[in-house]
């Protein structure tokens, strides 16, 4: 419905925000989870947004960090290789937490959008009344 | 004793039996446009009024039904994303309005022209 194209497009934003904020909980999540030398580390998600035709945003796709992970000198945990290495991931708890912010604070500005978008309805209704 | 002023009138023969005005059926209105030259006024080319608001209230109905749905799916859970009902919520309440508003806007027209002195 065309009429209602800001309420679309700021709804697109929201759509966006959040699944960035659902794969940063799951790289907050995993900032400590220990794999073995032998498979990958774990992976952080990360959300590729892209701008739509018709306006708006979407997710492209969600790329993952490097496999290689960290290597990390911990001889005595249980899954060590020969060595003592075992593998972390290659994220950064600050970077993460940065972005937290960021997710958040643009979701925010989208609702903020919605309102005003509503705002802006309430206008066009209200014209001519007495 | 016949009363000449009034059996008289030349070219006319009397009284002649009052002709309501004939109003054509709705299907057949633009008999009012087919006559723009009378005031410059046509009739616009469009869908009239009921259609319009009858149009309204099928998409107000649409647009309530996805309201709805969300919400049953918000209640078992199976909602994806908050502002999806939020948002169609929103459409429903603005797109209420709105037919509300042209309803208030047509009974007041009808009003006015009922509160007109003839």
């Amino acid at each position: 419905m065309s009429a209602f194209e800001s309420l679309r497009i700021a709804g697109s934003g929201l759509g966006m925000h959040q699944t960035w904020l659902d794969a940063l909980s799951h790289n907050i999540a995993n900032i400590g989870t220990v794999r073995s030398t032998a498979e990958d580390a774990f992976q952080a998600q990360l959300v590729v947004a892209e701008s739509r035709e018709d306006g708006g945003v979407r997710v492209r796709e969600i790329a993952l960090s490097s496999a290689e992970g960290r290597m990390t000198y911990q001889p005595d945990h249980p899954l060590a290789d020969e060595a003592g290495y075992v593998r972390l991931p290659d994220t950064e708890m600050s970077d993460q937490m940065a972005e937290l912010i960021m997710a958040q604070r643009g979701f925010q500005a989208s609702a903020q959008v919605t309102k005003f978008a509503q705002d802006t309805y309430q206008t066009a209704i209200g014209i001519g009344q007495r | 004793m016949s009363i000449g002023g009034i059996e008289g009138i030349p070219g006319v023969g009397g009284f002649t039996p009052f002709a309501p005005p004939t109003v054509p059926a709705t299907p057949s209105a633009p008999a009012v446009g087919d006559a723009p030259s009378v005031g410059g006024v046509g009739r616009a080319g469009g869908p009239d009024f009921g259609e319009l608001v009858l149009d309204g209230l099928d998409r107000l109905d649409g647009v309530q039904r996805t309201a709805d749905q969300l919400s049953v799916q918000a209640a078992t859970g199976e909602l994806q994303n908050i502002h999806d009902y939020t948002i169609a919520a929103t459409q429903a309440a603005v797109t209420t309005q709105v037919t509300v508003a042209v309803r208030n806007k047509a009974v007041e027209a009808f009003t006015e022209i009922m509160r007109m002195q003839v």
